[in-house]
């Protein structure tokens, strides 16, 4: 019996073949109020550490979301710009793949996800340096959870150790619940069936996830809309977060 | 399990059935509780794998938004909204979110302990049954007028039990009170209300369907009154059901988070923002024609223009913008109403919105209707009203104090004294969770469970049009050798006996529960009925609470404009040369400093972790000689701080800034000895409505010669760059 194995193929030019993310996000940044729910619900979600007060005075902190804000102008005519939630933009042509020397920042082509994957990381960091949002963060320690509090640990999410990168995954476990769930009954995951933590928080609904290659999802109407566009467009890193201008 | 069963089916029958087995079995409260277990031994009901799901009540503010906690094998995983709560429709907040960060915190109080002296920490630990003795000897023992109970905000339900208690002994109602209570102004607010409307009512503001709206003070995005109802109100409004996308107008001294998502921003003298809602009155009032109300009739807009620091022009076209818009919104609250004009601030605001038809109209200004049950509105204690109690704490009238749920040795101002009058009242004993400042200075600690351990209701004041009460039950077994306050109280009434124990017959805090939610068995417009009460409680925890299915928001009436509004200047206290402007954190709220993923979630504005610090614009910080990470010394007419500077550029000149929520002396390793509180500067002086004038303060600020590193997610070559030696 020989088995088919179906690998896609690596295809170095994929970013101009105009392969679309399965999964995407819209961030309205008119609506956004910086609240920091998303920030706190995806540590909760994704177990991700806290690094106390001197290591993240020394930029340690290891947030997988942030909102970002800059100042235009000065008093009294100072404006502060819409803030920013900044993730993991899951690039179509994500410039931290291909400068991993272990393969641990891989593309998944099956899930258009930028995966990972933690066992295989050495802390080379050059991802970090070569990602153009910021948003990977580093373990420089065992960062301590006193007990009780890893009771709290969620049991999908891997728990990192020091000398690993990691990030946004777009919540991936919840991607394979879901995923499981649509096949043991036979379907297609239908959009809004579930989402991420940091968009379920969201007081304001900012934040929206869903299929962006169904072009009815919610995501998808969003980022069509007129206000939409991709944070360092130029850089042609085909992100999957569609922001929406202010204003 | 069947093929089709979506999470939602599974959440409903997993909660049900929890709900129902406890019912059945009826058994003392232990036997309602879902046990925790290791991972290798499970209760039978649940699946490998799966997670069980239970609607609950957030405790972290008063605000009652429903939850639906995430657990696996009794150990809480993930908080998450409750999408059927009218409050918050499934969303949360950040410390909401955190809330798992208190179940687990490694501070928790453990055990009922009894302390060798105030404030020694010498803690030995006692027996429950030992500790309810010497609740029942307080009870039984002390003059019953001597007896008072501190109760905080939240849960309604304990503050239910202790006041049926209280009158059963013949003790004073308990007292209520909370820091956020005092931020928001909530007894202004009511007070405004009842003189304006002449019904004392918390009010709705629907911004929602509203087009403009204008804030003077309200920080209704950070913890103002329900952050997570008014965001989403704010977020309609925005998007713009119907018209178009609303603007928001902001007046306040610093640009807060709220003030960061305004269109406009109007750094207002403090103090003035009374004055320019009538100026703007009156520009609206003419430029809508017909006759000059007589609330805005004596206004003098130059004069105004001249104090509050608001341009003549600027004004013309706010009144102008005011009047043109159409469902214009006006929200007083926050530090505006904290001034010695703050009650008529708030009814100069009020009256904004009966000027545009805003009262009762879609996008205007409501009653909030009262929760289920509730027959009259009732606020926390104003200032003026703590102020009598600590001097009756003074003058030995008091006995027994029993606190549970607010922490007012870190929240009243340090100059009113609670400290020192707590050493005139014989027996202090504290039910706090967490190892707070007052339970440091009680001579009992008997902790209740958390939140999340906890059965409950919580009533619904200001984030819902429907009338709510929100339920709460055990997400998790307690961790600690915790029991519920209410528990307690009740085996200390039934082992004091005679009337006290008739007046308390229930066996457990749910068979008291049940005996006040019994009455809403019988309603028909609810979410849900249920013919008798065992259905009715295991609906009641499945769903998170009661509620019913139409807006019961009432129009406001009276005749609001028909008299003149007077608002006089704010009398400012103390010499210093800075206008001294305190906010809520609004990521630790009042009480988050000891969740540690709080601390580290930078604060939106000033990107700051950690720590608290003291916002100055960078002009005043140069002519100051200070510097970011200098630490200044703050000194009131009341008291004196140390504070770290944070260069704000979007601050007056002539103001400082400074975030409440740090600066604990105790509360466990994560909040103590971090930052500085500044309530520790605030006076006593209150507004018409007996509210904290906090922010009627004058400040010196000085040079220390100490730096300490404020931690910070922006980047730390500063706002200009001035760090890369740009000269700014």
């Amino acid at each position: 019996m020989t088995t088919e194995l179906k690998i896609p193929e690596f295809s170095a030019n994929f970013a101009e073949s105009g392969q679309q993310g399965k999964w995407g996000m819209a961030i309205d940044m008119d609506i956004c109020t910086g609240c920091q729910a998303c920030v706190a619900a995806c540590a909760m979600e994704n177990n991700v550490p806290f690094v106390g007060e001197a290591d993240s005075g020394y930029g340690r902190s290891m947030h997988w979301i942030r909102t970002e804000r800059f100042w235009e102008g000065e008093f009294p005519e100072i404006k502060m710009t819409p803030y920013q939630p900044m993730l993991c933009q899951q690039c179509g042509h994500a410039p931290c793949e291909p400068v991993c020397p272990a393969f641990a920042t891989v593309h998944s082509q099956s899930e258009a996800l930028n995966l990972q994957v933690y066992n295989r990381c050495v802390g080379t960091r050059y991802c970090a340096n070569n990602c153009p949002y910021q948003v990977r963060s580093f373990n420089w320690r065992d960062f301590e959870r006193p007990e009780p509090l890893p009771n709290q640990l969620n049991p999908d999410v891997t728990v990192r150790r020091r000398g690993v990168m990691e990030k946004c995954t777009f919540c991936i476990q919840r991607i394979h619940r879901a995923e499981d769930q649509a096949k043991s009954e036979g379907r297609e995951i239908a959009d809004g069936e579930f989402t991420t933590a940091c968009a379920q928080a969201c007081p304001a609904d900012a934040i929206v996830f869903g299929r962006i290659d169904d072009p009815e999802s919610a995501v998808s109407k969003l980022a069509r809309g007129s206000r939409g566009f991709h944070m360092l467009e130029e850089l042609g890193t085909l992100p999957s977060v569609t922001y929406l201008k202010a204003g | 399990m069947t093929d089709n069963f979506s999470r939602r089916d599974f959440l409903k029958l997993a909660s049900v059935g929890a709900a129902t087995t406890a019912i059945l079995t009826g058994c003392g409260p232990a036997s309602r509780y879902v046990t925790r277990e290791p991972y290798t031994k499970m209760p039978e009901y649940t699946y490998n794998g799966q997670s069980t799901y239970y609607a609950t009540t957030c405790r972290e503010c008063a605000a009652g938004c429903g939850l639906v906690v995430r657990t696996m094998q009794g150990r809480a995983i993930k908080v998450e909204g409750n999408k059927n709560h009218p409050v918050n429709l499934g969303k949360t907040c950040v410390r909401g979110q955190a809330t798992l960060h208190g179940l687990y915190n490694p501070d928790r109080v453990q055990d009922p302990a009894k302390q060798s002296k105030r404030g020694s920490r010498d803690f030995s630990n006692m027996d429950w049954d030992a500790a309810i003795a010497v609740v029942a000897d307080a009870l039984k023992n002390t003059d019953p007028t001597g007896v008072t109970f501190l109760m905080g905000m939240a849960p309604d339900h304990l503050f239910d039990l202790v006041s049926d208690l209280a009158k059963a002994i013949g003790a004073p109602a308990p007292i209520r009170f909370g820091a956020l209570g005092m931020f928001e102004a909530r007894a202004t607010l009511g007070k405004a209300v009842e003189s304006l409307f002449g019904q004392a009512a918390m009010p709705f503001f629907d911004m929602g369907k509203s087009d403009l709206v204008f804030s003077f003070g309200a920080n209704f995005l950070e913890t103002w009154l329900s952050p997570v109802a008014f965001t989403r109100g704010f977020a309609n409004m925005r998007r713009g059901g119907g018209h178009g996308r609303g603007t928001l107008v902001h007046f306040e001294p610093r640009m807060s988070q709220t003030a960061s998502k305004a269109d406009m921003w109007i750094p207002i003298t403090p103090g003035t923002e009374g004055l320019v809602a009538l100026a703007i009155g009156r520009i609206a009032a003419e430029a809508r024609g017909g006759s000059l109300p007589a609330a805005f009739a004596d206004v003098d807009v130059e004069a105004i223009a001249k104090s509050s620091g608001v341009s003549a022009e600027k004004l013309d076209e706010l009144g102008k913008l005011f009047a043109s818009a159409d469902a214009a919104l006006a929200i007083p609250g926050g530090a505006a109403l904290a001034h010695s004009n703050g009650l008529e601030t708030a009814e100069a605001v009020l009256a904004l919105n009966a000027l545009v038809g805003g009262l009762g109209r879609a996008g205007g200004v409501f009653l909030a209707p009262l929760a289920p049950m509730q027959t009259e509105f009732s606020r926390p204690a104003n200032m003026a009203e703590m102020a009598d109690f600590v001097e009756k704490m003074k003058s030995g009238e008091i006995k027994t104090l029993f606190i549970h749920g607010v922490n007012p040795v870190f929240e009243l101002p340090k100059s009113l004294g609670f400290e020192d009058a707590l050493k005139s009242v014989q027996t202090v004993i504290s039910f706090a969770t967490f190892p707070d400042e007052t339970a440091m200075q009680a001579d009992y600690v008997f902790p209740d469970h958390h939140g999340l351990e906890s059965w409950g209701y919580q009533r619904v004041a200001a984030g819902s049009s429907q009338s709510a009460l929100s339920g709460a039950q055990p997400v998790v077994s307690p961790y600690y050798n915790t029991r519920a306050t209410a528990d307690v109280f009740l085996a200390a009434a039934a082992s004091v006996g005679g009337a006290t124990a008739q007046a308390l017959p229930f066996k457990d805090e749910v068979e008291f529960i049940q005996s006040k939610i019994v009455a809403l068995v019988s309603e028909s417009d609810g979410y849900f009925g249920a013919p008798e009460i065992n259905t009715f409680t295991a609906y009641f925890q499945q769903y998170g609470g009661w509620w019913k299915t139409v807006d019961e928001l009432a129009t406001p009436g009276g005749d609001v404009l028909g008299k003149a509004i007077q608002v006089g200047e704010a009398r400012f206290a103390g010499e210093g040369e800075f206008y001294f402007h305190p906010f809520v954190s609004p990521v630790l709220g009042e009480a988050g400093a000891n969740k540690p993923w709080l601390q580290e979630i930078p604060d939106p504005t000033t990107t700051a972790m950690w720590s608290s610090w003291v916002e100055i614009h960078p002009e005043t910080a140069h002519e100051l000689g200070v510097d970011n990470d200098d630490v200044v010394l703050i000194t009131s007419e009341a008291g004196a701080v140390e504070a770290v500077v944070y260069k704000y550029p979007a601050i007056r000149p002539d103001t400082i800034a400074m975030p409440f929520g740090q600066g604990h002396t105790a509360y466990g390793r994560y909040a103590e000895g971090r930052g500085s509180n500044p309530a520790d500067l605030f006076g006593e002086q209150v507004n018409g409505a007996g509210d904290l004038a906090f922010a009627d303060m004058r400040v010196k600020v000085e040079k220390t010669g100490k730096k300490y590193p404020l931690s910070r997610l922006e980047s730390r070559m500063g706002v200009y760059g001035e760090a890369l030696g740009e000269e700014h």
